[in-house]
């Protein structure tokens, strides 16, 4: 069986089990169903996280700004302008989208000194957050954000209508990065890491590529936060700017496997419900600890993560390594 | 007829260290021009500013008599000016195929790619039989084989090639003249820097030597005397 089938295979199996296995095994168990939701949504922001970082070759510490401005972008959309929710979801990623551009002028920096402007950037909407007390309610944050609406008799508005909105963005957001990193687009944005000169000289246009990564990605992270304002109908810039939305998705991608594409769901679904429903019934109090050591043993034992670990197994023969 | 290429009194740099002094040259279409001179002379900073590497501060560079002083490299590569840098600057990570493909990577390169690829395999025997190997793997002379490869699967209106014998065995350096030859027979309009003087020249309808930023002589190719060559690119030297 080629590698190619074999993944096809796993990843159909995988959809199916997620959208047809998941409700009607945990339909009813609202507290499971509440922390697989909770997961995907760190999922989403560590697969938007894992494509500027694999594909524009940018380390972020800021992509809590995005959720944040996707989140109260909606939010306020459909509180005062009555925008219908999905729609004001989608322009919270247009939100996030744009919030990136101010960002742009940072694409001029490199490694460390990208990642710490971007981290400096995300404090700028969060004060912004906090002082525009007009739209934003301040502080005291936003109460009773409209919640997703019941369509086709269906009750998106409940834990398993959010599982499959929030599912169906992380799919989405991976496809995506799938179908970049396989076109000519993502061929040009892998040898841009070699050599950025190499890459100008044959005709790349490799600020206008990384710049369009970025808004994606901001895009992408939006349009999570946006799904998490609705979901939770609640929001105060502590919460929605919270470091939490930048540190977990980076935790999840690394160990989950950041070069890969599933990597990040993978690594978001077993770090968050690992942790809260085994190591936090066990030490209520700095259960992260155990998180942190598994992370640490994660990286001596896998620095790929845990995805190569898992294909290390069946496939010996690996060319497509580097993929 | 216009010059394929012409450099008007361009003055270049990296920051506050300005290299080229009021450099003006001209490439004719159809042609091969040759740049020979000493390390530091400014010949590669010279294709470098030309291709929009490094920015220009005076003066002007014009393609087929338009100004291209102000456009984006990746713009000027889509136009036909094409660069095969120095050291290759190949993909060390991707595949043969894969970084003829990069090479195409222009809008416009794109339709023609697998015509072009065949082209660049046929003159290249070498290079389609390692089509599946990582580039990282590949001799000096390979390496240099796809990095000028890569540059033909842009289509080029005019060529830079930068030192392409760099480093490469004496017959390897005779393989690389041999397809120089060839492309030059085909008609490319090639500007070529270059060392290996005596090889160049033998190539060379016109021939530039650049000292120290500036252009010191500039003569037809069958008349450049190579002796005399050789006292003006050494002379200077000793004498600074």
């Amino acid at each position: 069986m080629t590698k190619t089938l074999m993944n096809r295979i796993v990843l159909t199996a995988a959809l199916a089990i997620a959208y047809v296995g998941v409700p009607l095994l945990l339909g009813g168990n609202a507290y499971v169903l509440g922390l697989i939701v909770a997961a995907l949504t760190i999922a989403g922001v560590a697969v938007a996280w894992a494509l500027l970082g694999n594909l524009g070759g940018m380390v972020s510490f800021g992509h809590a700004a995005f959720f944040g401005v996707g989140s109260y972008t909606s939010a306020v959309l459909a509180m005062k302008l009555g925008v219908p929710v999905f729609a004001a979801m989608l322009l919270g990623g247009v939100g996030a989208a744009v919030s990136s551009i101010a960002m742009l002028p940072a694409l001029r920096l490199r490694g460390p000194y990208f990642a710490l402007a971007i981290l400096a950037y995300a404090h700028i909407f969060q004060i912004l957050a906090t002082e525009m007390t007009a739209v934003t309610g301040g502080a005291g944050g936003l109460l009773s954000i409209p919640r997703f609406p019941t369509l086709l008799g269906f009750e998106f508005g409940e834990k398993l209508g959010g599982y499959l909105i929030v599912l169906t963005i992380v799919v989405l957001a991976a496809f995506a990065y799938d179908a970049i990193r396989r076109s000519t687009w993502g061929l040009a944005l892998k040898a841009m890491h070699d050599t950025e000169v190499a890459t100008r000289v044959v005709g790349v246009p490799s600020t206008h590529l990384k710049a369009a990564m970025l808004v994606l990605s901001a895009f992408i992270t939006g349009v999570v936060g946006a799904f998490n304002a609705h979901f939770i109908s609640f929001l105060d810039p502590d919460y929605a700017f919270s470091s939490g939305w930048t540190v977990l998705p980076i935790a999840a991608a690394i160990f989950g496997g950041y070069r890969t594409v599933w990597g990040p769901v993978v690594g978001a679904l077993a770090i968050y419900l690992v942790d809260q429903l085994l190591f936090k019934p066990i030490l209520p109090h700095g259960h992260q600890m155990i998180l942190g050591v598994l992370l640490c043993a994660m990286i001596l034992f896998s620095p790929g993560g845990l995805m190569p670990a898992l294909r290390r197994r069946p496939v010996k023969e690996n060319r497509h390594a580097h993929a | 007829m216009t010059n394929a290429l012409d450099i008007l009194t361009l003055r270049a740099g990296y920051g506050a260290i300005n290299v080229l002094w009021d450099v003006s040259l001209s490439v004719e279409t159809g042609k091969t021009t040759v740049i020979v001179g000493p390390n530091g002379a400014g010949k590669t900073t010279l294709l470098r500013a030309i291709m929009g590497l490094v920015p220009a501060t005076a003066g002007d560079i014009r393609v087929d008599g338009q100004s291209r002083k102000a456009m984006k490299t990746w713009d000027r590569v889509a136009d036909g000016v094409v660069m095969i840098p120095e050291g290759r600057m190949i993909f060390p990570d991707m595949t043969v195929e894969d970084n003829l493909m990069m090479g195409a990577f222009p809008p416009g390169c794109r339709r023609d790619w697998k015509r072009n690829k065949a082209m660049v395999m046929d003159m290249f025997p070498r290079l389609a039989e390692r089509r599946g190997q990582i580039a990282g793997t590949l001799s000096g002379g390979e390496a240099q084989m796809l990095a000028i490869g890569r540059g033909l699967m842009e289509q080029p209106r005019v060529c830079l090639i930068d030192e392409p014998s760099l480093g490469l065995a004496p017959v390897v350096v005779d393989e690389i003249f041999r397809i120089l030859a060839r492309l030059r027979a085909e008609g490319l309009t090639i500007l070529l820097v270059e060392q290996n003087t005596s090889r160049a020249l033998k190539i060379a309808d016109h021939v530039y030597l650049m000292q120290s930023g500036k252009v010191v002589l500039s003569e037809r190719g069958d008349r450049v005397d190579l002796e005399r060559l050789h006292a003006l690119y050494f002379a200077h030297e000793t004498a600074a």
